[in-house]
C-alpha cells in the first residue's frame, strides 16, 4: 500500500511591531535562580493555570501568535523574536487551501489583538522571509519561491539570523540554527530602504559593495565563486535567497509545568498527616523531574486553609533535588518553623525546574557531604533553634566590637581552600604555619552585662555584678583604656534596614581586667556612662 | 586430672570471653575492651593546630570518639577548641561549633586563619536574651536547661548528618547544676553517634563529662590573673593565659605516659 505524504506547506506568523519585553500578569518575579511561572489560589480553589498564555490579552505578543498558531497546527516553530512558523501542510481539509489559510490566520490574530503578516510557501524559508518583507498575507506558489523572493531587499535575510526569544510560558531558550552569530533587531522590511541595515554584518556589507542589493542578485552567484570568497556561510545565504531550507522544521515544546495539587476531603490540623499528603505529591512531581532529567530549585508549597487564606512557603533548595524523601523533610521543617494559621483544605506543590547536577568529584579534594544532606540538616536545625540561628561566620567590615554576619552554609558552592600537605611528619609543625594569632581569644556577652566598677585616678579598682559572676572583687591587673566610636553619623538618620543594636552609635572605653575569678573585658559606655561586661578571655 | 580440669575450665572462660567480647564489637560496644586498642595512628587524629598540644595528644583529637576540654574559665579553653575548629577547615574538613550561649566572635578569631565556608556556626540563645539577662534562681536555670537541651540536639543532628571532622560543643558557659541535669546515657548517644565516623567531636566544659572510652581529656591550668607585662600601671598590657594542659586517657599513651603536664601557648602576645 502506497502512502502519501501531503505536500509540506509552511506559514508564518510575523508580528507587525517589535515586541516590548512584557512579563505576564500575573507571574511571580522571583530574584535568585531559575523560576516556574507560579500562581497562588485565587479564592482558596483556582489552581495554577498552565495554558495561562493561551488567554487572549494574557503574555507577550510572541505568546498569543505561538497560541494561534498552535490553534491551527500542532507542529509550530518560534523563530526569532517576532515570527512563528506553523507546518501548514494537510490542512486544506480544514481551511480550504493556503489563501484561505492565510486570511484564517490573519483574521483571527487581528481579532486577538495582534497584527501580523502572514505568508504561506513550500519552505520555511520562504514563508518566513516573505512574511518578514510584505505586509499582509502572502502565498507563494509552489516552484516559484526564488522568484518570489528575488526582489526583496538583501537584509531581509537577518530575519533568519535573528537570536530566538524565549516565550513567556517557560520554554527553553533554543539557538538559532545556521550560523553561530546573533544579531541584533533587524529593521523590518517596511525600513528598508532608509539606510537602515547597513553596516550591520560583514557579509551584508561585503555583497553591498559587489553591487548584490536584493536576494535575486545573491541567488544567482556562482556559488564555486561564492564558496571561493564567503566560504560556506555565503553558500548558505545563497541557499537561504533561493528559499531553499537548510534544516526541517523543529518543533517547539514548552516547558513543562511542575505541579501536583490535592484537594483534602477534611481539613488537616497536624504535620503528621501533612507528611502523607506530601509523600503522595512528591512521588509523582518528583518522578516527572527525573522523567524530564529536571531538579527543582525552588519549592513553591501552597496550602490553602479553612479560614480563606493562603499560606505559601517558598523553599529554595542550594542545588536542583528530586529526591522526595529530602524535599518532604524540607517542606515539613520549613512548615514547623512556620506552622499555617488554620487547618489545611488543599495543597498545591510548584516545583521551578533546573537541569540535572552532573558532579565531577575531585580525587585530590576531601569529599564534603551531599548538598542535599547538608541542606537538610541546616533545615533541621533552623526548626530546632529558629531561622538564622546557624550558617557560616561572615566578617562585616566595621570596627564596631562583636559585630557579625551569617553567610548560608554551602560549603559545595565555595572554594576550597588552599592546599595544605598535612602528613603524619607535619602534623607537629601545623601549628606553627599558623597566620599571626591573637592575644587571646574572647568570649563575648552578645548582651554586655551591666556592672559597678569602682575608680580611682581614672583606672578600675573594683568590679562588682552579680549577674556576671563577679562580686566585690578587688582588680589586680587592668590594661586600658582602648578607646572605640563609630557610626555617630548615624545618629539623625538611622539605617531602616539594619537593627537597632548594630545600627545604632557607640562609644566606649575598653578595659582588660584581671580579678580573682578570671581575666574579663569591660568597658565604660561614654554615651551612657554606665559600664559593662563585654566578655571573658578564654 | 586436676590439671587437666584446670585446663578445661581456662578454655571454657577464654571462649566465653572471646562470644562476650564478639558481642561487644557487634553491638558497636567495643570501646571498652581495653585489649582491644591499638597504637594510636595519626591520620586517625585531628590535628589541633597547637603542635605542642598534638605532641603529646599524639596527633590530636581521635576520630570516631568523644573527647573533652576542661577547665575553669579564663583558662584557654576557647583557644583550644577554636584553633582545632580553624586548623580542621584548613585541611579542607568541615567543621560544627555548637555554641550553646552563642558566645562566639567571628572577628578576633579570623586572626586565626579559618576558612569560613567550611565552618558551620550553630547560634544558641545569647545569654540576656530572654529577659534581659535579669532573671533569676529556677527561671534562669530552666533557660539554661533548655539551651543545654537544644545545644545538645544540634550536635546530635550534626553527628548523625556525617561529614564533618571535627564538631566542638561548647557547654563552657552553663552553671555545673545545669550541666549534671543531663543524663549520662545522653552522652552515651552522642558516643554511640560518633563512633565510627570520621568526625571527633569535642565537648568544652567545666568538667570532665562525656569522654569516649579512646578519647581524650585535656584538662586545662592556668596562672589565675592571666600573663601581663610592661612597667607601671599605666603600662601593663595583657599578654597571655600562661596555659598548662594535663592530658587524661584512658589507657596509656604512646610513650607510655598515663598523664602528661605540658605547656600550650594559649595566648601570645600579638
Amino acid at each position: 500500500m502506497n502512502t502519501t505524504l501531503p505536500a509540506p506547506w509552511f506559514a508564518c506568523l510575523f508580528l507587525r511591531e517589535v515586541p516590548a519585553p512584557v512579563s505576564a500578569p500575573g507571574a511571580v518575579a522571583q530574584p535568585g535562580g531559575p523560576e516556574a511561572v507560579a500562581q497562588p489560589f485565587r479564592g482558596g480553589r483556582q489552581e495554577l493555570s498552565p495554558g495561562l498564555f493561551d488567554a487572549p490579552g494574557c503574555g507577550t505578543p510572541l505568546d498569543r501568535v505561538l497560541a494561534i498558531a498552535r490553534d491551527c497546527s500542532p507542529r509550530v516553530e518560534v523563530a526569532g523574536s517576532r515570527a512563528v512558523l506553523a507546518d501548514a501542510a494537510g490542512l486544506t481539509r480544514l481551511f480550504g487551501g493556503p489563501p484561505a489559510l492565510g486570511q484564517h490566520l490573519a483574521e483571527v490574530a487581528a481579532a486577538r489583538g495582534t497584527p501580523v503578516r502572514v505568508a504561506l510557501a513550500a519552505t520555511r524559508t520562504t514563508a518566513l522571509l516573505s512574511a518578514a518583507a510584505r505586509p499582509g498575507v502572502t502565498v507563494v506558489p509552489r516552484g516559484q519561491e526564488a522568484a518570489a523572493l528575488a526582489p526583496l531587499p538583501i537584509t531581509t535575510l537577518l530575519a533568519l539570523e535573528e537570536p530566538v526569544s524565549q516565550p513567556a510560558s517557560g520554554s527553553r531558550p533554543r539557538r538559532a540554527q545556521g550560523g553561530g552569530r546573533h544579531y541584533r533587531m533587524a529593521p523590518g522590511p517596511a525600513l528598508a530602504g532608509s539606510g537602515a541595515g547597513q553596516a550591520l554584518d560583514p557579509v551584508l556589507d561585503t555583497l553591498a559593495r559587489w553591487g548584490v542589493h536584493t536576494l535575486g542578485d545573491l541567488a544567482v552567484l556562482p556559488p564555486a565563486d561564492l564558496f571561493e570568497r564567503l566560504g560556506q556561510t555565503g553558500l548558505r545565504w545563497r541557499q537561504r535567497a533561493r528559499g531553499e531550507d537548510d534544516r526541517p522544521l523543529v518543533r517547539h515544546e514548552d516547558e513543562e509545568i511542575f505541579e501536583q495539587h490535592f484537594d483534602l476531603d477534611w481539613p488537616v490540623e497536624g504535620l503528621e498527616p501533612l507528611s502523607f499528603v506530601l509523600a503522595r505529591l512528591l512521588d509523582p512531581l518528583c518522578a516527572q523531574l527525573a522523567r524530564r532529567d529536571r531538579g527543582a530549585v525552588v519549592l513553591h508549597v501552597w496550602l490553602a486553609l479553612v479560614n480563606k487564606t493562603v499560606h505559601h512557603r517558598r523553599l529554595e533548595l542550594p542545588v536542583p533535588m528530586r529526591d522526595p524523601k529530602v524535599l518532604r523533610t524540607l517542606v515539613l521543617l520549613d512548615l514547623e518553623s512556620h506552622p499555617p494559621a488554620a487547618g489545611i483544605d488543599r495543597v498545591q506543590l510548584v516545583a521551578a525546574p533546573a537541569p540535572g547536577r552532573i558532579v565531577q568529584h575531585s580525587l585530590l579534594r576531601r569529599p564534603l557531604p551531599a548538598p542535599d544532606r547538608v541542606s537538610t540538616l541546616v533545615a533541621r536545625l533552623g526548626a530546632l533553634l529558629g531561622a538564622g540561628r546557624c550558617g557560616a561566620p561572615r566578617l562585616v567590615d566595621s570596627h564596631r566590637p562583636g559585630i557579625f554576619d551569617m553567610a548560608p552554609f554551602a560549603p559545595e558552592a565555595s572554594d576550597p581552600p588552599p592546599p595544605e600537605s598535612h602528613g603524619p611528619d607535619e602534623v607537629a609543625h601545623e601549628g606553627a604555619r599558623m597566620p599571626a594569632e591573637p592575644a587571646a581569644l574572647l568570649r563575648r556577652r552578645r548582651f554586655p552585662v551591666p556592672i559597678q566598677v569602682t575608680v580611682q585616678d581614672g583606672r578600675p579598682v573594683r568590679v562588682a555584678g552579680r549577674q556576671a559572676g563577679v562580686d566585690g572583687t578587688a582588680v589586680l591587673e587592668a590594661s586600658g583604656p582602648w578607646r572605640t566610636s563609630g557610626e555617630w553619623w548615624r545618629t539623625a538618620n538611622p539605617d531602616p534596614a539594619r537593627p537597632r543594636r548594630t545600627s545604632r552609635p557607640w562609644d566606649r572605653d575598653e578595659w582588660d581586667v584581671a580579678v580573682a575569678g578570671g581575666v574579663y573585658r569591660v568597658f565604660r559606655d561614654r554615651i551612657t556612662n554606665g559600664w559593662f561586661l563585654a566578655g571573658t578571655w578564654d | 586430672m586436676r590439671r587437666r580440669k584446670d585446663e578445661t575450665l581456662m578454655a571454657v572462660s577464654q571462649l566465653a570471653r572471646t562470644d562476650l567480647e564478639a558481642l561487644l564489637r557487634k553491638r558497636q560496644l567495643d570501646g571498652a575492651l581495653t585489649s582491644a586498642h591499638p597504637l594510636p595512628d595519626k591520620t586517625a587524629m585531628a590535628p589541633t593546630g597547637l603542635a605542642a598540644l598534638d605532641a603529646r595528644l599524639g596527633g590530636g583529637w581521635p576520630r570516631g570518639q568523644v573527647s573533652e576540654i576542661v577547665g575553669p574559665a579564663c583558662w584557654g579553653r576557647w583557644r583550644v577548641a577554636l584553633s582545632s575548629l580553624t586548623a580542621a577547615t584548613r585541611r579542607g574538613e568541615l567543621v560544627a561549633l555548637v555554641d550553646t550561649l552563642d558566645v562566639f566572635d567571628p572577628g578576633p578569631a579570623a586572626a586565626l586563619g579559618p576558612h569560613w565556608p567550611y565552618w558551620l556556626w550553630v547560634r544558641g540563645s545569647a545569654l540576656g536574651a530572654r529577659g534581659g539577662g535579669r532573671l533569676g534562681g529556677r527561671a534562669q536555670h530552666t533557660v539554661l536547661a533548655e539551651a543545654l537541651d537544644r545545644a545538645v540536639k544540634a550536635t546530635a543532628l550534626v553527628l548523625s548528618a556525617g561529614g564533618f571532622g571535627l564538631v566542638v560543643l561548647d557547654l563552657a558557659e552553663l552553671p555545673r547544676a545545669v550541666v549534671r541535669g543531663v543524663p549520662f546515657t545522653t552522652w552515651l548517644r552522642l558516643q554511640r553517634m560518633v563512633a565510627g565516623q570520621e568526625a571527633a567531636c569535642v565537648i568544652v566544659g567545666a568538667d570532665p563529662l562525656a569522654r569516649g572510652p579512646r578519647g581524650l581529656t585535656v584538662s586545662l591550668s592556668a596562672a589565675p590573673q592571666g600573663r601581663w607585662r610592661g612597667q607601671g600601671p599605666r603600662a601593663r598590657l595583657l599578654c597571655g593565659l600562661g596555659t598548662r594542659a594535663c592530658v587524661v586517657r584512658a589507657q596509656r599513651g604512646p610513650e607510655g605516659e598515663r598523664d602528661v603536664l605540658i605547656d600550650v601557648p594559649v595566648a601570645e602576645a600579638g
